[in-house]
């Protein structure tokens, strides 16, 4: 039986709960062999790839709660911070590099402190600095430096997320 | 009108403060209630109500009033303060060219002075389309940067319904009415009339209307080349520029709403790590499993059975003594289980193997029979199935 290349980078990466990149080998081949490994997945794991343009990933019914709810409340802290720094959130978060000097300032002077000092990975500094380490872990980030780092187009996933909030309210709304 | 020009103007000049208050009340409110004039004209302390009137800058309506057209038209384009247009009020433009350009087509041989009239009305047309045109794309395109800018600090939620009700209801028709290749647009239209100009700006008997046709060739080439650059600029920059503030604000509302109730609310799936580890889920349960079995330990103790009846030993000299005297057997192991059933009550399996070894001495001689024949000796429980093997006689055995 013939594997594709990177089969087994595919693989560990994926099953590893990180994101595949446009900018990946892997994510390639994988787009490439989108329909058998969708099969391979599902035959051996009852996981289920989620290949979009954006980036890869794979979804199982045993989720990481509460990583995925700290994540989403870090971006949600810091595009409301760029918004109210007059900052086009989407455009920096997209496009930008970030200093942890900065997100420390957005974190230490937020209006939702106490959302943050309740939350174990986020509360302070260490903390943050080991949660950035974790989302570099998941290429939700992509560490440039020490104290550097830009967002891959992995953190759509999330944007997608607060998108559909609003939109299942409007759809509640109109019912 | 009584009044000169000139003192209509300079009234106007005078008395600009009080005009630009009662235009903004128009804008805002569509007419000028009977107390709002009143109260402005006290503000700033000028009784001009009657010469409003008398210029006819305002008319009455029922009880209050309303700026006339012709001065709310030059007092918007002074202050380039136009509201955004329906496109419905802009389609109505495609009626009167294309009615007017039917009937110049239609009566293209008939009277020259109707002729040349239509043509007048129908540069005068497509100029008011035109300056319509222009100014909705600039309004649009002014509120839809106040609106990025956030200026009248309007809530996240009214940004997305305002994009999205200037993109349906404005950009895209608008757009719509500007688009070339849609063969129901004013800008198709327009394009149609220029290729007849064209051909009657060169080739027409009357001198007059030639040279109407080639004023409005070249007016339309400008109007459509302006038209193409308005419509660049609504999707462009201004369709991308509203799409994004719609963008935004929906998810910047998502996540305002996220935040309401963090833990609350479903999250999106992310995979558990899967990693080759010596742990399992189990491992601690099973770790402990093993622990409490040392935690209450308590001595046992294991008493040995006492064996009361007394060893056995083989007596080979007995034995082979007596298989001398029985010599030849004709069926040794027979021999075997028959004599130790002599010596004792109870015969155990080894009592048996131990007489069996005489059979292997070496000063013995064996006949083991042409063709093998077996046969079955009970021992206790145990039927065992044995060769069967004749002793003949003793090979130094004295």
């Amino acid at each position: 039986m013939e594997f594709p290349n990177h089969h087994r980078s595919i693989v560990e990466d994926l099953m590893a709960g990180k994101f595949l990149l446009p900018q990946d080998r892997t994510y390639q081949v994988l787009k490439e062999h989108e329909q058998s490994y969708t099969y391979f997945f599902k035959a051996s794991f009852n996981y289920e790839l989620r290949l979009t343009q954006d980036y890869a990933y794979l979804v199982s019914e045993e989720s990481q709660e509460m990583l995925s709810r700290d994540i989403c409340i870090f971006i949600a802290l810091l595009s409301y911070e760029l918004d109210r720094d007059g900052k086009n959130f989407i455009e920096r978060i997209q496009f930008s590099e970030f200093e942890i000097e900065e997100i420390e300032n957005y974190f230490t002077n937020s209006a939702y402190i106490d959302l943050i000092l309740s939350n174990k990975q986020l509360k302070d500094t260490d903390s943050r600095k080991n949660f950035i380490n974790t989302l570099n872990r998941r290429n939700i980030i992509e560490k440039t430096g020490d104290n550097r780092f830009i967002f891959t187009s992995a953190h759509k996933f999330f944007m997608d997320f607060a998108s559909d909030i609003v939109k299942y309210e409007n759809a509640e709304k109109e019912e | 009108m009584k009044a000169e020009p000139k003192t209509i103007l300079r009234f106007l000049l005078e008395h600009y403060e009080v005009i630009a208050e009662l235009f903004e009340t128009q804008a805002n409110e569509g007419i000028i209630p009977h107390e709002v004039l009143t109260q402005t004209i006290a503000k700033h302390e000028s009784d001009i109500r009657s010469q409003l009137l008398e210029y006819k800058i305002l008319s009455p309506v029922n009880d209050n009033y309303e700026i006339r057209t012709v001065y709310y038209n030059l007092i918007e384009f002074i202050l380039s303060e136009f509201k955004p247009m329906l496109p419905e009020t802009i389609e109505k433009y495609h009626t009167s060219i294309a009615e007017l350009f039917r009937k110049i087509k239609e009566n293209i041989n008939g009277d020259k002075v109707t002729l040349s009239q239509r043509l007048n009305d129908l540069a005068i047309e497509i100029r008011s389309f035109y300056e319509m045109v222009e100014r909705n794309t600039q309004s649009l395109l002014q509120e839809t940067r106040e609106l990025k800018a956030n200026v009248k600090k309007i809530d996240y939620r009214e940004k997305i319904v305002r994009a999205s009700r200037w993109i349906d209801e404005y950009i895209l028709p608008l757009n719509k009415i500007l688009d070339i290749n849609h063969s129901a647009s004013v800008a198709n239209k327009l394009y149609e009339i220029s290729e007849y100009s064209n051909k009657y700006r060169l080739n027409f008997d009357d001198e007059n209307s030639r040279q109407q046709f080639e004023r409005l060739y070249f007016q339309l080439i400008q109007v459509n080349d302006n038209l193409l650059r308005q419509s660049k600029i609504l999707t462009n920059e201004l369709l991308p520029l509203i799409e994004r503030i719609r963008t935004e604000s929906i998810i910047l509302t998502g996540w305002i709403t996220f935040l309401k109730n963090p833990y609350k609310r479903k999250v999106p799936k992310l995979l558990k790590r899967k990693e080759v580890s010596v742990y399992s889920n189990e491992t601690f349960f099973n770790a402990s499993e093993i622990f409490e079995q040392f935690k209450n330990e308590v001595d046992v103790y294991f008493e040995e059975d006492v064996v009361d009846s007394e060893k056995w030993i083989f007596d080979k000299d007995h034995y082979t003594k007596k298989l001398k005297d029985n010599l030849p057997v004709e069926n040794f192991f027979k021999w075997c289980s028959t004599t130790l059933k002599e010596d004792y009550k109870k015969v155990e399996i080894e009592k048996f193997f131990a007489l069996t070894i005489l059979a292997f001495e070496e000063d013995i001689e064996r006949d083991y029979g042409k063709k093998a024949e077996f046969d079955k000796i009970k021992i206790n429980d145990l039927t065992l199935t044995v060769p069967k093997l004749t002793i003949e006689k003793q090979n130094g055995i004295s």
